[in-house]
This record gives structure tokens, sequence and C-alpha cells, in this order.
């Protein structure tokens, strides 16, 4: 008969240790670099590079839309609160359209800035039980901005943010109920167009200011690129 | 294990404050989530969470304080899937399994079984008791080391602790010396 070990050894002789992969010291060694460089450290503003640039580049225009969307908005009740005779369909729509212009209100777009989907996907692990396919349509002239959690009908959703030019495309997602398969559809309101498509469990709505063939096309190779892409 | 794996000396005050428990982290993650990839992503999201708040780290360890946050991004993850834990994690992956060749062929044999009972012995732990002796006898982490990560009083560590070699105990006190324990 073998001899007893004490409790310690016997782990610590049945239980692995594990190193972390090539891939994720590599990653964190960069990461580490790009904080370690600023000086004074400062890490909130090391993380957020995205969020300036990106504001700065439009802040003007974006600010200029939104009072004119919200002007015209709280006029056709597309900003009011959704009355019980409204229908479903137009009740998301208007909601989704209040989730695109809320997104634009300075500090609201982004709450993970990132151009890369390795960290825009595993950020929604922590906050939420979607875990969104995010796919890298940059070299397609739609480059990621990043990601943020948002609520809809009771519910938290998944934003992935795109960029179109000076135009935002917030592609907001969430479990589809079971069966649910669906073409596309789509919506214009008040300037916005809205295009509606379930797949794979996921139900998809990319808004944006974009015109409809333009909007048409991001929304077509998001589709080609998701289903290319191995679900987590 | 060793607490000074990763890179060599050098880089700047993140690197080499909180890379060198990279590993540690992943271990901690692989415990908690039981399998790779959500271990790489908790860790992932762990660093993006560590370099934005490294300017609150003052004179803390730094390797507890970045497996308090690997914990808390694993449990905020995972807890909601995974509230009893009894199917979290399955150490399917073999363990060192030193070897040592001059051993018989049966002692070999008792010796990986023994190796396998301990395996299924920490995986049927409730996940707080799991994590309490996994920091502690796997990771060397001193007592109030386990309550500053896993964020409760030392006196509660104790309690887990002590649950968690009775159980154990139970399983295993053919095989292991728990001393007064058993």
């Amino acid at each position: 008969m073998r001899e007893r070990v004490d409790l310690g050894k016997a782990m610590r002789e049945a239980l692995p240790v594990y190193e972390a992969p090539a891939s994720l010291q590599a990653w964190a060694r960069e990461e580490a670099r790009k904080l370690d460089q600023e000086s004074p450290p400062q890490g909130e503003q090391v993380a957020r590079p995205l969020r300036s640039r990106v504001w700065r580049l439009s802040q003007w225009r974006i600010a200029a839309g939104l009072v004119i969307a919200a002007a015209a908005g709280w006029g056709a009740g597309v900003l009011r609160p959704v009355g019980s005779t409204t229908s479903p369909t137009s009740r998301t729509t208007s909601e989704l359209v209040d989730a695109h212009v809320r997104s634009l209100l300075p500090g609201h777009l982004l709450d993970v800035e990132s151009t890369d989907r390795h960290t825009v996907k595993p950020w929604f692990a922590g906050k939420t039980d979607i875990a969104p396919v995010v796919v890298d349509l940059s070299d397609k002239g739609f480059p990621l901005l990043g990601g943020r959690l948002d609520y809809l009908g009771n519910r938290p959703v998944a934003a992935l943010i795109y960029q179109r030019q000076q135009h935002v495309i917030n592609l907001l997602l969430w479990p589809a109920p079971h069966d649910a398969e669906g073409g596309e559809h789509t919506v214009v309101r008040h300037g916005y167009t809205l295009l509606h498509w379930t797949t794979s469990g996921m139900t998809y709505w990319a808004i944006s200011n974009l015109n409809m063939p333009e909007l048409r096309l991001f929304a077509h190779l998001v589709q080609q690129h998701a289903a290319l892409t191995p679900s987590p | 294990m060793g607490r000074a794996e990763g890179p060599e000396p050098g880089g700047g005050r993140f690197e080499r404050a909180v890379l060198p428990h990279l590993s540690a982290g992943f271990t901690l993650a692989m415990y908690l989530t039981g399998n790779k990839a959500d271990a790489e992503d908790a860790v992932q999201e762990a660093i993006l969470r560590a370099v934005r708040y490294f300017s609150t780290l003052r004179d803390e360890d730094a390797r507890a304080w970045f497996l308090t946050i690997v914990r808390r991004v694993c449990f905020t993850a995972y807890r909601t899937e995974r509230p009893q834990g009894t199917d979290m994690v399955s150490i399917d992956v073999v363990g060192p399994q030193l070897v040592d060749h001059r051993e018989q062929p049966d002692m070999v044999a008792e010796r990986l079984q023994v190796q396998q009972r301990v395996r299924d012995a920490v995986d049927q732990l409730p996940p707080l008791l799991r994590e309490a002796i996994v920091l502690r006898e796997l990771q060397s982490c001193s007592y109030a080391e386990v309550a500053a990560i896993t964020e409760v009083p030392i006196g509660t560590v104790m309690s887990r602790l002590s649950r968690a070699r009775a159980r154990l105990a139970g399983l295993l006190h053919d095989v292991v010396d728990f001393g007064d324990v058993a």
C-alpha cells in the first residue's frame, strides 16, 4: 500500500497548474506596454483613446443631427412613451430608434472601445448571457468601433457599433425566441434606416442614418461573416 | 507554484507588477470556469480591467489584486449559468502525473488512480470551497491572501477550508493524510 501523503502534496500531484496560452501572454504584454508607455500612468485615458478621436471627428455633426432628430421624433411621437395600442413591431422600432439616438449622446456610444473583435466579444461575457458573433468588416469599409450594453424591451441587448464614413451603425442583437428564423425586413423612420433579420437563434437590428443600399450591404456582410465564424 | 514565472525583469510598472501573475490568473480561471475558452476570455477581460484600474493599486500585493479581478470576472460571467457548480469544472486535463520510472508498474497504476480520485473529489466540491482549497493548496496563498482574493473575512476562509478538507477527507481518507481532520 502506498504511503499516505498530505493533502497539499496530493493536490499538487493530481491537479494541473496551467500556463497562460502564448497568444494571451503576448496580447497582455502588448496591453501592458501600451499602458506603461503613458507617462504618468493613467489607465482611464489609455483605455479610451478611440472615443475621443471619434468624438472629435463627428461630435458637431452628431450633435446637430441629434437636435433635429429629437425635435422630429418628439413631434412624430417616435420618442414618446409608446402606448398599448401600438403594435409590437412599431413599438420595437420606436425603442430601437430611441436606443440609436440615445447612443449618440456624448459618452453613450461605447462601453468598450476597440477595433479588435477579440476584445469586444469577451467584453460581453462579463455583462450578459449574450455571446455575440463579432465580425471584422474594416476591409469592407465598416470599421468596428466597439460595443455597448443596452437595455431594450425589458432585457439587456448587445450593441456592436460600426462606422461607415461619418455614419454610426448600431447593430443590436439578443437571443431570438425558439425556431424564429426570418428574412430581412426594413423600416425607415424619420431619417433612420432600420434593418431586421433573425438567424442562428439571434435577433438582429441594424440602425443608422445610412441610406438603405449601404445598410443592406452592411447587413449582408454581417450575415456572410457570421455564418463563417464558429459560434462560441 | 512559483510566484515569479513570466517575463524577465524589465518593462514598465504594469508589466512587472501584473504580468508575472498571468498564469496564476489563468489557472484560477480554469478552476472557476472549467474550460479553456472561458478561462482565456476571463483573463483577457481581467487584464483590461487591471489596465483600467491600475492607478488604484497602491502598496497591495499585485498577485492578490489581479487574482481578485480574475475571480470577479469569472463569477459575474458564469455565476448565473452555473449556480450550484456541480457541473462547473470537469478537470479533464491530465495532471502533472510525475511518473518515476523506477516504480513498479502496479505502483504507477495506483498512483494514477489516486490522482484521478483526488481530481474527482476536488471536482465535487461546491465552488466556494473549491476555490478556497485550490488557492490555498495549489497556489500556495496565505490565509490572508485567500481572504483578500475571495473578498471575505479570514474567519470565513478558515471555515471554508475546514469544510473543504472535511469533505475531501470523507472521500480520500484512505490515500491522503488529513491529520486530525479525518
